[in-house]
């Protein structure tokens, strides 16, 4: 029988976990939110990731955390996101050597070699703008649900422009557009450019080449990845989850410890 | 006075500050010295307040609008203030105004609603400068936001504050962040005047790190409408590690600075003998349409 590996990854937002096998085929993943205390969080998530893949505790052989709460599992290792980010991109996709990660509270830009090894990194400062909850904002005041910005994204035709590039000042200027009749999906559109401004100014000291991921729970809406590869003038590789990427890593990094 | 006469009776002079949140409006005589001043909040239409502050002053004067020979505008809404004689820039205005209040003044800080500005200043002139409108933490848009958060009005909010020596350290310094984290730090029983006393700590760490780019030289001077609050200003205080001066009326210094730029702009006509051509051009233009507006 084969051996498992646990990794689990707690963000701002969302704690996920993931245990794959000897082969390193994912075996099952989960994503919940991170709630308040860590600790729970993570012992809920492994109770959980257990049950999907139909395994006992006693058929991990070894586990590792990464993330903002990670430290609070109880975990064999923890390891820093940016690795865990890079191995976990380098098995879904082994093509890639840059990694755009959109997450909760800001976003990072990592340079990895053909082995997942980290060349370069640059990490944004802990601002909304960046991150995935400007989308969160932006898809409260328009009433829309937050996974149909992107395909509203996608219809405009004259993106709005906005003159700030901070949450708190785009919350006043997105109702201002609403007032002067901006449609929802040109207003949508503009924030999604914003974002990709911000993420691409990261790009100072590190270089974007071929093939470019783009992971994080920013990378679930088409209408952001869109607009990263209009700025990036580059066509990115999006995983079918994108969010638990690190996770993986963790899992791919418990194994080789094992091993 | 060089070529005052020729201004006579007209010898008062305007300065205007169309803010993001506040109006302000001050009128000097030839000396440069205040003789009022109003401030009141911006709203949506410009136009309507600028004539309104202009209004209020000239009556707090107790001056006639005809009396006034020149007026300045100034602040993010200078260009709706159609019976302004000239444009100015917001910085060259508070550091005229500023320096006016306090001569020996070697670097200003100035808080506003939607930014902030590090202003070195030597012998009266400004040599240096540098601004944040990027991002709201660091500006009063950030106290407005952690009082709405905690339903508390700002001055409350100092004066709680003021409480407490060991303020909690808030790590986030975005706006949007910091909301969350004041909420966690309550839900996890902080004492409110250490989390507001870290609040202002928080502002003043990023106003500072923008100001230590420019090396803070005493005296400091610290303006704006955030220097209205206690907290903001011991905060302050702590973060630089030197004392600051605060005007009597903190909102007003870039209005003031308004004022005696306007009354060097009419000299400076007078002297070149055009000051009456100026004023027949400007009779007929937006300053009949203010006149009618607040007959």
């Amino acid at each position: 029988m084969s051996a498992y590996y646990l990794g689990i990854d707690i963000g701002s937002v969302g704690g996920k976990a993931v245990i794959i096998d000897d082969s390193r085929v994912i075996i099952a993943s989960i994503v919940i939110p991170s709630g308040n205390n860590y600790a729970t969080t993570a012992a809920s998530l492994k109770e959980e990731v257990l049950n999907m893949a139909g395994l006992k505790p006693e058929d991990i052989k070894a586990g590792s955390s990464t993330g903002t709460g990670g430290r609070n599992a109880a975990a064999d290792s923890y390891h820093g996101v940016i690795v865990c980010n890079a191995r976990g991109v380098n098995l879904v996709f082994p093509s890639a050597r840059t990694i755009v990660d959109i997450g909760g509270q800001g976003s990072q830009l990592i340079d990895i070699d053909e082995k997942g090894q980290v060349i370069n990194f640059n990490i944004s400062e802990i601002c909304a703008t960046g991150s995935a909850r400007l989308l969160q904002l932006v898809a409260r005041i328009l009433q829309v649900n937050i996974e149909d910005l992107g395909p509203l994204s996608l219809k405009s035709t004259q993106p709005s422009s906005f003159s700030t590039s901070c949450t708190v000042f785009l919350e006043t200027e997105v109702i201002t557009r609403i007032a002067q009749g901006d449609k929802p999906e040109d207003i949508v559109a503009g924030i999604h450019r914003s974002i990709a401004d911000k993420v691409s100014a990261l790009t100072r000291g590190v270089n974007i080449r071929p093939e470019v991921a783009v992971i994080g729970g920013g990378a679930l809406d088409i209408g952001l990845v869109r607009s990263i590869e209009e700025k990036l003038k580059l066509k990115v590789l999006v995983p079918q989850n994108p969010r638990i990427i690190a996770a993986l890593g963790a899992a791919l990094i418990a194994r080789d410890r094992y091993i | 006075m060089p070529g005052m006469d020729d201004l006579t009776p007209r010898l008062y002079f305007a300065g205007i500050d169309i803010g993001s949140t506040m109006s302000k409006a001050t009128i000097v005589d030839a000396e440069g010295k205040m003789l009022a001043y109003v401030v009141g909040p911006t709203g949506a239409q410009h136009r309507l307040r600028a004539n309104k502050v202009m209004e209020d002053t000239l009556s707090k004067a107790g001056v006639p609008l005809a009396d006034i020979a020149y007026i300045v505008s100034t602040g993010y809404g200078r260009v709706n203030v159609p019976f302004a004689d000239k444009q100015i820039t917001e910085l060259t205005c508070h550091a005229k105004g500023v320096a006016a209040l306090f001569p020996d003044v070697r670097t200003a800080i100035d808080i506003g609603g939607q930014d902030a500005k590090v202003l070195k200043i030597k012998n009266g002139r400004l040599v240096d400068f540098l601004t944040n409108d990027k991002c709201a933490a660091g500006t009063g848009r950030f106290l407005e936001v952690a009082a709405e958060t905690l339903g508390l009005d700002l001055n409350e909010m100092g004066n709680i504050s003021l409480q407490t020596d060991t303020p909690v350290k808030i790590n986030s310094l975005c706006t949007i962040f910091a909301q969350q984290e004041i909420i966690s730090r309550l839900s996890t029983g902080e004492p409110l005047p250490d989390i507001l006393a870290g609040v202002y700590i928080a502002i003043a760490t990023r106003v500072v790190k923008l100001a230590r780019q420019l090396k803070v030289e005493v005296p400091v001077v610290f303006t704006g409408g955030v220097a209205k609050n206690a907290g903001m200003v011991k905060a302050m205080e702590t973060v630089l590690g030197v004392p600051v001066l605060i005007p009597e009326e903190p909102l007003i210094t870039g209005s003031l600075g308004a004022a005696i730029l306007a009354r060097d702009e009419a000299f400076k006509l007078v002297q070149r003998g055009e000051y009456q051509a100026h004023r027949e051009k400007k009779l007929t233009e937006a300053r009949v349409d203010f006149g009618e507006k607040t007959k």
